[in-house]
Parts: C-alpha cells; structure tokens; sequence
C-alpha cells in the first residue's frame, strides 16, 4: 500500500522572501497602520468606532468628501465624455494615420504631466495675467470681471481634465480598436444603419469600457494632491487636502480622526478599482 | 452620413489639440518673458544658475536612479523566482504590486511618517526610506514591466537549457534572462523615472530635497523661472515618453501614469 | 433569366488593379464558388456584390435591378464572414432577429422565424447561448442563419470555414450546400481550398490576379484544365514543354518519347512549343492496361499516402506522379527498377499558356 506523500516544505520560498519582507515594511507595515489605528482611540488606544464615526458627524469632513466627490464627478464624466470621443475621432473617423500615433503618443506624455508643474502651466495661460486672458483682453473682455477665476472649483476642475482626458483616451483606445469592422459591415448588411448600429451593437459593447474606465477616472482624480496644492495653495478643501494638512500638524484635533479618514479615501479608492476590474472583465469576456 | 462625422471627428480633434498645447504654449511664452520687453532665455539662465536648483534636480535624478536600481534588483529575481518556482506565490504578489494604486500617495506618505516617525523605527529622515518608498510607488509599473518581458520569453525552456550546459543561478539571471527582457525593463524604467522626477507629496513629506518641492517654492516667489521648470518639466517627461516609445516598440501596451 | 450578373466589373485602389474584366451570370439557386490564391480579388468581388466595395468600372444587376451603387444596408444580400462577426453582445436569438429587427417586423414573427432558422442549423438548444459560450463551427451555423433570416435573395459567404479545424470544414461544408439546396437560394462561395469549391458547387470560378482564369463545373475544370494556372492550381498535375511533331494528328515529342493527345493543337505548327499536363491517377504501369501512349521510365521513389500510392518516376528528364489505388494484393515496382508507363490520348492536356 503506497504511503500518501507528506507535503514538502520548498525552499524555494526563500527566493520571494525579499520581495515580501520589503513590501511588508515599506507598504503593507504603514498602510496596515492606518487600519489598525482607525479603529483605536488615539489617547487610550483601546478599539472604537468613534473616529469613523466622526468622520460622519464633522461637517468640515463631510465638506471635504462632497467636494472631493463633486470634482471627482465632473472631471471622471468630463473627461470620460471627452476623451471617448477625442479617441473616437482619431481611431475611427477616418484620420490619417499620424494622427492616431501622435494623440497616443502625446497622451502617455500628458497622463503623467501632473502635479506642479500642471498646476503653473494653467496658471501661465489663465491666470489674470495668463495668456488667453491677454488675448481675450484685446478683445476687450475680461473674464475676470465677470466671475471667473482660476482658483477656484471650476479651475481646478478644468486643470484637472488634463490628465482625466489622457488616461481616458490611453484606456478606451484598444476597446475602439476591438469593434471589429465586420460588426459594422455585417449589421450595414442586415439592413442596419450607422445610427442603428451604434444603437443596438457599438455602444453595448463598449458600455463596460466606459463604464469602467469612468470609475478609473473617479478614482484619480479622488486621490490627487499635488495639483491641488499646488493651484489653490490648500484653499480648496479636498480630502487629499485636508490629509495633508493633518501630517503637517493636527488639525482635526484627533489623531485617531486623521486615520480614520485615510482610511475612507483607501476604502473609495479600492471600490473604484474593484469596480474597473469587473466591468473589464466583463467586456473581455465578451470579445473573446 | 460619412462625410459629417469626419467634420466631427476633426471638430474633436482640433479642440483636444487646442486644450492641450494652450497651456503648453502659454507657459513657454511665459518663460520667455523674464527681460522687460524682449523674449529671452534670461529666466532659464537664472534657473541653471540657481545652487538650489542644482541641488534639487541632481537630488532627484539621484532619487530616481536608486530607484530604478533597487527596483531592477529586488523585482527582476522575484518576477523570475514565481514564473519559475513558485506559481502559487503568483496571485500574492500581483495582489501587493497592484496596491499603491488604491493608497493614493498623499495617504501611503501618511501612513510613512506615522509609522516610522516615532523611535525605535525613526528612520522618517533617511534617504533610505525615501528611495524605498520610490520604489514602492513605482512598482505596478516596474513589475509589471519585467512580468511582460518575462512573459514574452520562455523562461522556463530557457532555464533549463542554461542548466543543462552548467549555469548556475547568477549567470542564468544576469547573462541570460536579464538581457533578454533588456527591452521591457527599460520601458519601465523610464516611467519610474519620469514618475520620480515629477513626484511631488514623498518628497515634501519627507523632507529631502527634489525637482517638484523646489518648483514649488519657487511659484511663491518668483514668476519666470517656475515658468521655465514647468517647460523642462514636460520636455524632461517627454523625452521619457519618446524614449519608451521608441525603445518599448511592440514590447505590449503602454503603460499610463496618473494624476498626482 | 440569369439572377445574378456582374457586367465587366472592375476594381482599382489606388496603383493596383485588384480586380479586372470580371463578366458573370448566375442563375438562380446555383451555388457558385470563386476559387483563387489570396489576393486574386475573389474577396473584393465578393464585397461589390454586396456592397461594400464599390466598382470602378462595371454594373451589378440582381433580379433585373441594378444595385451597383446601392448602399450595402438597402441591397437584399444576406453575407456571411470569414470571422463571424456575430454580435458580442446579443445572445444568437437575437443576433439571428437582428435583421428583422431592423426591418420592424413584430416580435411574434420574429420569434417565429428565428426559431425555424435555429431547426435548421440544428442549434434548437443554443437561443439564448451568447457567441463567447459556442463553438466554432456553431458560431459559424449561427452566423449562417443570421444571413439566411432575411429572405435574401443572394447568399455571400467568404471563406467562411477557413478559421475551423479540417474535421468541421468537411462537415459543415456539407450542412451549408444542403441548406442551400433545400432553400433554393442563389449563392457565392468564396474559398482558396480546390477540395471545398470542387465538392460543393454547381459552377467554378477560377480567379487569379485579379482575372478569370476559367468558368466551369467541378468535372470540367479538373479534367479540363484550359490554362497553367488552373491545371496547376486544382489537384495536383504532371507538367512539361513538348515540340509539336505533327499538329493534324496531334503528335508530340517530349525527350525523344512520342505522345499522342487527342485535342489542343489546331492552332500550332510543327516545331512550336507547347505546355503539357498530365493528371498522376491517368498514368499507370504497362502491366495493369495498356493504352495509346506508352513510355520508358525508371522508378525513383514511392508514398504510400493511405488510400493512394504516389510513385514517383524519370520519363526522359522528367519527373513525373503516379497515382494508384493502394491495393495490398497488387505488386509494386522497387525503387530502381526500370518499366513503362502509358495513359490515354485524352489524358494529355494542351495547356492554354
């Protein structure tokens, strides 16, 4: 009778043993602190629930998730609208090839130009002083008379399209690539027209795409700081904001509160990945 | 029905082209603009001669240089380690390499100082700890980019013929596996590179000196040469781009960074 | 009255002429193969019948209708694709309505007709299966009777058993000319495999470089064979130059070896070149029959493929394939050895140059 084998202990272990003792201290040890500390009162230490709940009860917090989520929002549906159909325009709308290179090509550069740098270019160009406020003052009118200012929600907003519209344009361009051309011909064929085809077989199929990505786009644009800071100088009142206010000193008057507010950014944050990696998975699905 | 929608099409298209290259232009004019009355160089002049600028770009290239090193280093034998020996650590890895993408880096830097600001971990100062976080944000894309590279490969055949003619463990990695995958991992060091340059929060946070702290600075007390930063900013990011893109051809889909 | 006629139908993009000089009638209820290597221009005929391309010079009639510059979503041509192109995103009941969808009929007989065309892909189960849930071959049947489901007048089908396995190809090839014949419907079959297009269609057309080399019967292009390109194309052929000995009793001279042919040299004249073939299953060895012509040759090498023994042997310089039926009982010459072969005056075919 044949003895069941007893399970080996492999050394080979050892090998990724780096990997994980590396990722441990210097991302899983830190972010896991955040957890931890989330739910420990931070003079007794002892397990609550309070610092998560007064995340709930603070209107200064709650201020600050609203607008995060409002220019969330805006920019991920803005920039999802557009980019779809800026990559729409140079894959399918009959463009010479350059174009679809270049847009691509310029896209990868624009989706990592963030942060400072982003923040002076707009500030060069829309400032009072900013370019296109010059030019519109030739004309003799002056936005800055009439309400608008950089500084501001809409501003950021605005600055912070261009890198939604990039990321947009780099994710939806291989989904538009994988509407085969036969769907089309095969639909013109039964009859179909251009609009018909959109209708009943383009967009189904690219709505997962969409949508995911939307939600990619969501989750950028909740988690970006520098940008922000770098604009409006902390002004604004967005989550990242306020967690940076928090490291530099307290200001919520409660360190347990400070984490327990990390923490919901990384709980926002996991959602919209997760939700990306679903609708994703449904469209390969698909088109497999 | 045709004709229109190529009229949209270059609607769409001319607007993106003018929303992206406004500003672009706006800056670099802007920089121009140092010298009363004339279009000059000036404020690039006072930036190459600023110590401080020195000081803080030579940091950062030295930043991302590590970076890149530690990067190579640590992920290369683990990339090869669970392709070759242990699948079953597969799953586990990808899961911990895709988590800087849900810890925004203004909530990882947090969590960094509160943990290791407070002895007997106080090492919230160090280089050390700057570089290894460097590397942590830059590993979806580093690792991933080895992981391509090693997919496209066979890793396995060719292990087992390096073994069978006698090599042993450093040889296969370095003189074999390492330069076969040379494409994909420069792809992914040039936006480790491109993201270290441009990062902003770990730097600030962690209070070493770098490239986006300074411009920062600057943007509150001077008005020309933030302008000029920005300029070589972008052509810093797109030199790396075009690098990528001319090295990485067909080396799979490009990789995106991401807000900041 | 013919159904289907392409009148000197050509194609030009941009400095290349992908298809020339292409005349045409079809009747109605043939099934017509286009026969030819890739890029022949059998698959953009095929598109300018159903509208995708639009000819450069030419008109295309169906019916008596002249649909050559009809937008592909009017003409009432059902297609089906090399890729399947089904729908990804509507399961194979709906993608078989889609058309009538479109054409508004009411879901009543849309259901009704969807199920008929299920029966007759035999797929009754499958309704609401989505693509990605099918086989090959199944998707293919689905695509089939998405096309069928429209009354077309005209089926198009290009090359659409190429992305199958071998096994699948011979069945289904068989499932669609029997659909065809049981409906009645005119149809097009574009393919580059000789075996499919000789077993399934009424008619053949032999493109290559954008020509037509030959219109025929699977029996008459095969024996028939009027030009090089066809010969050589459809099964496999014995090919050589021979000079014209005597053009009223159709004599030629290969290597010294005399070869009588039955027909081909009205036009030529002692002296003149010319190509001819011979097919390997109309040679055998002098032992088993004897007939007009008669060669020395030697034995150089031979395959046993299964049902059919190649033998390969030296006729003067030439290399010539033998074919024979395996019989075990039947003794085989032995490499080396020296014997004659012979076959008939009709064997030798005069080749159109």
């Amino acid at each position: 009778m044949a003895r069941p084998a007893r399970p080996k202990f492999s050394w080979a272990w050892l090998g990724v043993m780096p990997f994980f003792l590396f990722t441990f201290l210097f991302l899983l040890y830190p972010s896991s602190t955040i957890v931890i500390r989330s739910f420990q009162d931070s003079e007794t230490g002892k397990f609550t629930l309070q610092n998560i709940l007064a995340l709930f009860k603070s209107p200064y917090i709650i201020g600050a998730y609203w607008i995060s989520i409002k220019i969330s929002l805006i920019t991920s549906l803005g920039g999802a609208l557009f980019g779809f159909l800026l990559a729409y325009s140079a894959i399918r709308g009959n463009m010479p090839r350059f174009i679809r290179v270049s847009l691509l090509t310029f896209c990868g550069v624009a989706s990592n130009f963030a942060g400072v740098p982003l923040a002076f270019a707009f500030i060069a160009l829309l400032s009072p002083t900013g370019l296109l406020i010059g030019w519109m003052k030739l004309f003799g009118f002056n936005p800055y008379f009439h309400g608008f200012t950089l500084y501001t929600f809409w501003g950021l907003s605005l600055v912070y399209m261009y890198f939604q519209f990039p990321l947009m344009v780099l994710i939806i361009a291989p989904a538009i690539d994988g509407l085969r051309r036969e769907w089309q011909e095969a639909s013109e064929n039964l009859g179909a027209s251009s609009t018909q085809y959109w209708r009943h077989v383009a967009f189904p199929i690219l709505l997962p795409s969409l949508m995911g990505t939307t939600i990619l786009l969501f989750g950028n644009a909740f988690g970006a700081f520098a940008t922000a800071q770098a604009l409006t100088g902390g002004q604004i009142n967005l989550v990242t904001i306020v967690i940076g206010s928090e490291l530099r000193g307290d200001v919520l008057g409660n360190q347990g509160v400070g984490y327990a507010l990390a923490l919901g950014m990384v709980v926002i944050m996991a959602l919209a990945i997760a939700g990306y990696t679903i609708l994703q998975r449904r469209t390969e699905r698909w088109l497999r | 029905m045709k004709s229109r929608g190529k009229v949209w099409a270059w609607f769409f298209i001319i607007l993106g082209v003018l929303y992206f290259f406004l500003p672009l232009l706006a800056t670099f004019i802007f920089s121009l603009k140092a010298k009363l009355g004339v279009l000059s160089f000036q404020s690039y002049i006072n930036v190459f001669n600023d110590p401080k600028f020195i000081r803080s770009f030579t940091a950062s290239l030295l930043w991302a240089s590590l970076t890149i090193i530690v990067g190579i280093v640590l992920f290369v034998p683990t990339a090869f380690w669970v392709r070759l020996k242990v699948p079953k650590a597969r799953t586990a890895v990808e899961f911990i390499t895709l988590i800087p993408f849900v810890v925004p880096a203004i909530v990882y830097v947090f969590g960094l100082v509160r943990t290791y600001s407070h002895p007997p971990l106080l090492i919230v100062n160090s280089p050390l700890l700057l570089v290894s976080a460097y590397t942590i944000l830059a590993m979806p894309y580093l690792y991933r980019a080895v992981d391509i590279g090693l997919r496209s490969i066979d890793v396995r055949t060719l292990t087992e013929a390096a073994q069978s003619l006698g090599a042993g463990w450093f040889t296969i990695l370095f003189r074999i596996i390492l330069p076969n995958i040379r494409v994909a991992i420069l792809n992914g060091a040039f936006l480790a590179f491109a993201i270290v340059m441009g990062e902003y929060i770990l730097a600030q946070y962690l209070a070493k000196p770098a490239f986006a702290p300074y411009m920062a600075v600057l943007i509150q007390n001077r008005a020309y040469e933030p302008a000029a930063l920005a300029v070589l900013s972008f052509a810093l990011t797109w030199a790396c781009m075009g690098i990528i893109t001319l090295v990485g051809r067909g080396s799979g889909q490009a990789q995106v960074g991401g807000g900041h | 009255m013919t159904h289907l006629s392409l009148n000197n139908i050509s194609k030009q993009f941009a400095n290349n002429m992908v298809v020339k000089e292409f005349n045409l009638e079809v009747e109605k209820g043939e099934f017509v193969s286009f026969l030819g290597p890739s890029g022949c221009g059998k698959t953009t005929t095929l598109r300018m019948i159903a509208g995708f391309e639009v000819p450069s010079t030419g008109k295309v009639t169906l019916e008596g209708e002249d649909i050559t510059n009809k937008a592909p979503n009017q003409r009432n041509v059902g297609m089906v694709f090399q890729a399947y192109a089904l729908f990804p995103n509507m399961t194979v009941a709906q993608n078989i309505g889609f058309g009538l969808k479109i054409r508004r009929e009411n879901k009543e007989a849309i259901k009704e007709r969807v199920a008929e065309m299920l029966t007759l892909i035999h797929l009754e189960q499958k309704g609401d299966s989505y693509p990605y849930q099918l086989s090959g071959g199944q998707q293919q049947r689905v695509a089939l009777a998405r096309a069928l489901a429209i009354h077309p007048q005209v089926l198009l089908l290009d090359e659409p058993l190429s992305a199958l396995d071998a096994k699948i190809r011979v069945s289904l090839r068989a499932e669609i000319r029997a659909i065809q014949r049981k409906l009645g419907i005119t149809a097009i079959y574009v393919t580059h495999d000789q075996e499919e297009a000789l077993s399934i269609s009424d008619r053949i057309v032999v493109m290559y470089d954008g020509k037509i080399e030959q219109v025929g019967s699977p029996f008459e292009i095969y024996n028939f064979p009027t030009t090089t390109f066809v010969a050589g194309f459809v099964g496999t052929l014995n090919t050589t130059t021979a000079e014209v000995v005597d053009p009223a009793t159709h004599l030629l001279r290969i290597d010294g070896v005399q070869l009588q042919a039955a027909e081909g040299l009205d036009d030529k004249q002692k002296g003149d070149k010319v190509t001819i073939a011979i097919r390997p299953e109309r040679l055998n060895f002098i032992a088993q029959e004897k007939k007009a012509n008669i060669m020395d040759c030697s034995v150089e090498n031979i395959t046993f493929l299964g049902s059919v023994v190649r033998i390969q042997v030296l006729v003067g310089s030439n290399r010539f394939y033998m074919d024979t039926f395996n019989n075990p009982f039947l003794a085989l010459p032995n490499i080396g050895d020296k014997d004659q072969v012979t076959c008939s005056r009709e064997a030798v075919l005069v080749l159109r140059q």
